[in-house]
């Protein structure tokens, strides 16, 4: 991995450096908090020190509502539809951000079965992350995805008045060389960056031992817990669009008010809405929320893992503060080890287990 | 004079990208229907159609190749789409089948269509029987209601190479006499020796009826089986895997020959959108065909 350094101060010059030949998105203030805008050629707007932002930047990769094609219902064509694609960078993406995009690269971008509108916009589209410090809501050191090793361009690492810049890639490399003064990284520069990893690292409450989730999805998938979220759930999918790593979606057909055409398009959906998994004759596979909940922490902690190797969370928290009803991953972790435990100590209590 | 236009777009299309074989111009976006005519209608029962389409596009028409149990997306533009399972062989070159049921809003727009109409097809999608591992063996098909819709391509397949299998032996089961599909066919199949095809009815509410009466899973003490040369597949209503399985069970069949199609709302059909996850499995590309085990390994599928 190759390392370069920068002065803080030239981060706006790199900003402008991309602005060029980039739309450039970043972390804006907006009221009392933040979100990833579009900044145009103005990097003061750029707040970097953020926390985290409102909604996730998968927004620009799968976007809300996206037309897939035209169609013509009087001639009954369809009609091949060439998506306008923005060259973007979107700079500024805290690790678990990154992490998110590189899951939802896993299931978007495919030899088999490939998306072809995701596909585009994430090959025109790069990433400057930046490290961060964590909030009472942050919990990625559960899962690892503190870290980030693939899937951005240039990652800038605080170390006091420079930036330890990672590069992954030759694009962001020339517009780095370019725009700043980058030099080679000096053994205090290494220094600064370990000590500043440390104090990272400390700033985070110990994680919960997660290796026993897989697991205890399966077991217990009849637990009592389910019905508990379930009465909770008010099935508002807030939780789904503040996700960064949710992706499902739905597909509709949008007339024109003269009936002749017409676009499909795909919109954010939610597992959590109530009508998610029925089919046409009526039947609703998910028909309680208790199982919708269920269904959605199952995919992210087990479905997910099963076939990506990944667990579908990266402990952003925006889910712990838009979720009215307190149902979050770390709520779900809890109770789950806590039943376990009770389950435990019931059956040594009736003699039906060793202590 | 519309139907000519939609074909006239169609070979524009072609045009623009007419370096691209069938096959690669439907993997360049899977999510692009390919118009599709109407060439032929036939109606099943009061509820149900079977459908005969022709893709229009030449290279696409001859690139799409299925296996008995995939499906389709058919689209009614304007109005959305539904997945439909294959009911013909992959034998049948050229056409292809739906067997459809007018339960939603595409299905129901389709059933008001005419020969000649046009309609929109993207596919085939998902796993379907094992077909060419079945070979050799006895076959036990039990199919109830609709579900005979996917079961067809796999009998029809079975039919088109008969000499490739062993014992083949049909269950079906009805609510009552009027809601049995493909009944002539069936019922000239019933001298065949080379099939053993039993009908039944829950019920024949004073309808004429000259098959079982009752429930399908009351046929299986009329089979005889032989349970190390046998698979068997299940298709139709979710409450009947359950005792129809219990009773192959009985019977000796082996856990991995027993296969089962699961129909849930499959939207994207290429394990996208996440309608139709069953415990950690997407049913569009993992299924709908799965054998007794690996359903049995899924949460809240059985």
């Amino acid at each position: 991995m190759l390392f370069r350094v920068i002065d803080k101060n030239e981060i706006e010059a790199l900003v402008r450096g991309f602005a060029t030949s980039y739309e450039v998105v970043g972390p804006v203030k907006r009221g009392e908090s933040y979100v990833f805008d579009e900044i145009g050629c103005d990097p003061s707007r750029l707040c970097v020190d953020y926390t985290t932002t409102l909604l996730p930047p998968k927004k620009y990769l799968l976007p809300p509502r996206e037309v897939l094609f035209k169609f013509s219902t009087a001639q009954n064509s369809v009609q091949d539809f060439e998506q306008e694609i923005v060259p973007r960078v979107l700079f500024g993406l805290h690790a678990c951000d990154i992490n998110a995009i590189n899951r939802l690269d896993k299931v978007y971008i495919d030899d088999e079965y490939d998306d072809p509108y995701y596909h585009k916009i994430r090959e025109n589209t790069l990433i400057v992350g930046i490290s961060c410090m964590p909030s009472e809501h942050c919990f990625c050191n559960v899962w690892g995805t503190d870290e980030v090793t693939q899937g951005y361009d240039l990652f800038l690492h605080d170390i006091g008045d420079r930036y330890l810049v990672s590069i992954l890639s030759v694009r962001a490399a020339e517009v780095l060389t370019i725009s700043t003064s980058a030099r080679e990284a000096s053994v205090q520069d290494s220094v600064d960056f370990q000590t500043r990893n440390a104090k990272f690292r400390s700033a985070f409450p110990s994680a919960n031992n997660i290796s026993e989730l897989p697991m205890l999805m399966d077991a217990f998938y009849n637990d009592a817990l389910w019905e508990e979220l379930g009465e909770r759930c008010l099935s508002c999918a807030a939780c789904s669009v503040v996700c960064p790593t949710c992706h499902c979606f739905n597909i509709k057909d949008i007339l024109s008010p003269n009936g002749e055409e017409g676009t499909r398009v795909r919109v954010w959906d939610s597992c959590c809405s109530p009508d998610f998994a029925a089919v046409a004759h009526g039947h609703n596979f998910r028909a309680t929320a208790a199982s919708r909940v269920r269904n959605r922490f199952y995919h992210k902690f087990l479905g997910y893992p099963s076939k990506h190797g990944d667990v579908l969370c990266t402990g952003c928290g925006r889910c712990e503060v838009a979720c009215k009803a307190t149902i979050n991953p770390r709520v779900v972790i809890d109770g789950l080890q806590q039943d376990a435990i009770a389950q435990r100590n019931s059956a040594i209590d009736k003699g039906v287990a060793r202590g | 004079m519309d139907k000519i236009i939609g074909a006239n777009e169609t070979e524009q299309i072609r045009r623009n990208y007419e370096t691209l074989s069938g096959t690669e111009l439907m993997k360049r976006n899977l999510y692009r229907p390919w118009p599709a005519r109407i060439t032929s209608i036939t109606e099943l029962t009061a509820t149900e159609k079977l459908f005969e389409l022709r893709l229009i596009d030449p290279e696409v028409r001859e690139a799409f190749t299925h296996t008995a149990g995939q499906f389709v997306e058919l689209s009614i533009f304007g109005v959305g789409e539904a997945p439909i399972s294959i009911s013909s062989a992959p034998s049948k070159q050229g056409f292809i089948e739906l067997c459809v049921r007018s339960a939603g809003s595409v299905t129901g727009v389709l059933h008001d269509k005419q020969c000649g109409d046009i309609v929109g097809l993207r596919g085939p999608f998902g796993r379907g029987f094992p077909f060419e591992e079945m070979k050799g063996h006895d076959i036990l098909l039990v199919a109830g209601g609709l579900g005979i819709a996917p079961l067809k391509s796999l009998i029809n397949h079975i039919h088109d190479e008969r000499h490739a299998f062993g014992n083949v032996t049909i269950l079906y089961g009805s609510k009552n006499p009027s809601e049995v599909m493909f009944r002539s066919q069936f019922e000239m199949w019933q001298h065949r020796k080379d099939f053993n095809l039993i009908l039944t009815v829950d019920n024949t509410e004073d309808q004429p009826w000259d098959g079982e009466v009752g429930v399908v899973t009351k046929l299986f003490n009329r089979i005889d089986i032989d349970p190390n040369n046998t698979y068997a597949a299940i298709v139709g209503p979710p409450v009947m895997y359950k005792f129809v399985i219990a009773e192959m069970r009985k019977k000796g069949l082996h856990f991995d020959r027993i296969y089962v199609s699961f129909e849930r709302a499959m939207k994207c059909g290429i394990g996208k959108c996440g309608h139709c996850m069953v415990g950690h499995q997407y049913v569009c590309v993992d299924g709908p065909v799965f054998n007794y085990w690996e359903a049995a390994n899924i949460q809240g599928a059985m």
